[in-house]
């Protein structure tokens, strides 16, 4: 018989007025949230260079200081702030949660995280469990990740708990590139060397403050090179490697170099260890 | 004349460039016109006849600079450097210096390869330089391309040239050029010359200086403030204080004397008569310096490279312009002609360049995307 009134012993009486400051409250947030949001990222899509990742850094950070200022208002609204209430009510979420929406939640847990160690932002080009390409939004459950054949992809923050993810620039403007090359194994390597670190520096998209380095690797079908530099823009990596492409495959076929016949049962590399995956942190 | 190393921009050159932001904010956000508030009106002004512009502001001559040079290079003991670079900005006069340089010293001038010759990798210019002892090489940003064909014969040249094969010389070079060839070919250690950055000060005295003598009564205020920018020659109360235009100009200028005159004959202007006759005002105004074509912060990646190979090849032709970018001639020369449109491209001879009254925004855009810029 007195469960009703220790249960309503918890929550503080829910009146005409609470009810409209707790709208006025969530009508706030959103539109907060909104203005926020779209503001920092239309900000961020006319900036260039390092300081468009630093605002694209902020729109998580500003939705998640947004959403605890809130909570930090309407909690005690509602309920009677005192420490039995308190153990109360996230004993009883918590089992809700543990039951029903563990994922969900685990996600949102995982949001947090991701605004705070930022292990991509807004701008960063990644790859998680396979899907590569440029975060366009942090949300609250999910990141959103438009691949360069222009699909965009939400994957759950969740993924932070027990997946690698590959920030290819995290939160700068340098991230490598690599042009491979499949070249007969008859030819003056010193000469190709050379050749294609001059492609690589003739590039109108090169970045010139990042090294440039030419790796070659003997397989039993010839040799395997590799150009490793860096665009003036992350955004640039796909004209960047195509342009080094292009004109390295002009330079070595003008110099009679010949591209590597692989037999049909080569075993090539994986896309990681050859560089086929566009974009790579450094040093990777 | 200074090294390299000694060279600094005027002192409100960022000052300069945050105002220059902040323009192109406002201008986005209340418009054009309203941006700030002029004390003279465009409309009640026009542009100055050619013939009293040429006695106003005639050419730079370049032969003081040269003698610069030259007194720095006895100075310092670097006659017998195998090569010493004289590099200046875009409109900075290095081909001009080096060329009087080495009529006063009676030097030959090392001719540029023809265009064919570069993208063929040629080097035979290269041998052709052989005999010589003491030369000269007025303009090296005409001995390059961007192009995986067009870096050898400059390589080959700088090789022999710093390992003292070919005897002596001075090298004049783009300032953009050199930074590019700082990195592709290694141009470390040869000493390096360029002309100072002029303060506001300076610039008044160079400006009152080259006005011929039937203009002693030139006056020269500003439309933006009203106030005087150049003062009569024999007012020396008002010189002390005139100066604070032409140090916005110096610094917007990024001190670079060839920016600043350019600035100076394009934007003076004279009053027009009530009747609309032709009246010889000795009372000159100078449009504000700032408010001149300037790049939109939402320039689009296709015209900052057609911009940044213009600046790295001191102005290409269409065709070559073609041959150093990563797209189509019809591309290119379509985004040419977008900036030509905008004001931000001039033609001098056959060539494209950014236009004088434009660099300043160019290189401030460059440099805040990343790309490379020239150490001046």
């Amino acid at each position: 018989m007195d469960d009703p009134k220790r249960y309503a012993r918890l929550f503080n009486d829910i009146d005409g007025p609470t009810l409209i400051t707790l709208a006025v409250i969530l009508v706030c947030v959103v539109l907060l949230i909104i203005v926020s949001q779209r503001g920092l990222n239309w900000l961020a899509n006319r900036l260039h260079g390092q300081v468009r990742f630093r605002v694209f850094a902020l729109v998580p950070l500003t939705r998640l200081l947004i959403l605890i200022t809130a909570l930090a208002i309407a909690v005690p609204i509602v309920i009677e702030p005192s420490l039995r209430n308190m153990v109360t009510v996230l004993g009883a979420v918590g089992l809700a949660i543990g039951f029903a929406l563990k994922d969900y939640v685990s996600s949102l847990i995982a949001g947090v995280v991701s605004a705070i160690e930022l292990p991509y932002r807004p701008g960063d080009w990644v790859d998680i469990e396979g899907t590569y390409g440029e975060v366009r939004h942090v949300g609250m459950r999910t990141v959103k990740i438009l691949t360069p054949d222009d699909d965009l992809v939400t994957v759950p923050h969740l993924k932070l708990w027990d997946t690698a993810i590959y920030n290819a620039n995290n939160g700068e403007t340098s991230l490598q590139c690599v042009a491979s090359f499949y070249l007969h194994p008859a030819h003056e390597a010193g000469w190709v060397r050379k050749a294609l670190r001059d492609v690589a520096l003739t590039s109108a998209y090169l970045k010139f403050d990042q090294p440039i380095t030419v790796v070659a690797e003997e397989q039993p079908w010839g040799t395997h090179y590799r150009i490793r530099a860096y665009p003036v823009d992350p955004r640039q990596q796909f004209l960047f490697i195509t342009d080094l492409t292009v004109r390295g495959k002009r330079v070595l076929s003008q110099a009679g170099v010949k591209a590597a016949l692989l037999p049909p049962d080569a075993v090539m590399d994986s896309p990681d260890s050859a560089g086929g995956r566009r974009g790579q942190p450094p040093g990777r | 004349m200074v090294t390299l190393e000694e060279f600094t921009t005027p002192d409100s050159t960022q000052a300069s460039q945050w105002q220059r932001t902040w323009r192109t904010v406002a201008s986005r956000l209340m418009g054009e016109r309203d941006t700030e508030q002029q004390a003279k009106q465009e409309h009640e002004l026009r542009k100055l006849p050619e013939t009293r512009l040429s006695h106003i502001v005639p050419s730079i001559d370049w032969s003081p600079a040269a003698e610069l040079l030259a007194q720095a290079l006895s100075r310092q003991g670097l006659e017998s450097e195998p090569v010493v670079f004289f590099i200046t900005p875009p409109h900075g006069g290095h081909g001009e210096v080096v060329g009087h340089w080495a009529r006063q010293q009676g030097v030959d001038e090392i001719p540029p390869p023809t265009y064919q010759a570069l993208t063929d990798g040629s080097l035979e210019w290269v041998k052709h330089c052989a005999p010589f002892k003491r030369w000269a090489l007025p303009e090296l940003e005409r001995h390059m391309l961007r192009h995986s064909q067009g870096l050898q014969g400059v390589r080959e040249f700088l090789e022999r040239a710093m390992s003292g094969r070919l005897g002596h010389g001075v090298i004049g070079c783009d300032s953009w050029t050199y930074a590019y060839l700082q990195h592709v070919v290694g141009v470390e250690g040869a000493p390096v010359f360029t002309l100072q950055a002029l303060e506001g000060e300076q610039l008044a005295s160079y400006f009152a200086a080259i006005a011929s003598s039937q203009e002693d009564e030139l006056a020269v205020y500003s439309t933006r403030t009203g106030k005087l920018v150049l003062p009569r020659r024999d007012d020396q109360v008002r010189k002390a204080t005139a100066n604070g235009e032409l140090q916005r100009l110096a610094a917007h200028c990024r001190g670079h004397l060839g920016v600043a005159w350019h600035y100076w004959r394009e934007r003076l202007r004279e009053p027009v008569s009530e009747h609309g006759a032709q009246a010889h005002s000795q009372k000159l105004w100078l449009l504000d310096a700032l408010a001149d074509a300037e790049l939109p912060a939402t320039t689009g990646d296709v015209a900052m490279l057609v911009l940044h190979a213009l600046l790295l090849h001191g102005g290409l032709e269409d065709q070559a312009l073609g041959d150093v970018l990563p797209f189509s001639h019809h591309e290119a020369l379509n985004a040419r002609l977008a900036l030509t449109r905008q004001g931000i491209l001039s033609c001098q001879g056959s060539r494209w360049q950014v236009a004088p009254l434009s660099y300043a925004s160019v290189r401030q855009l460059l440099e805040s995307r990343n790309y490379l810029v020239d150490p001046l």
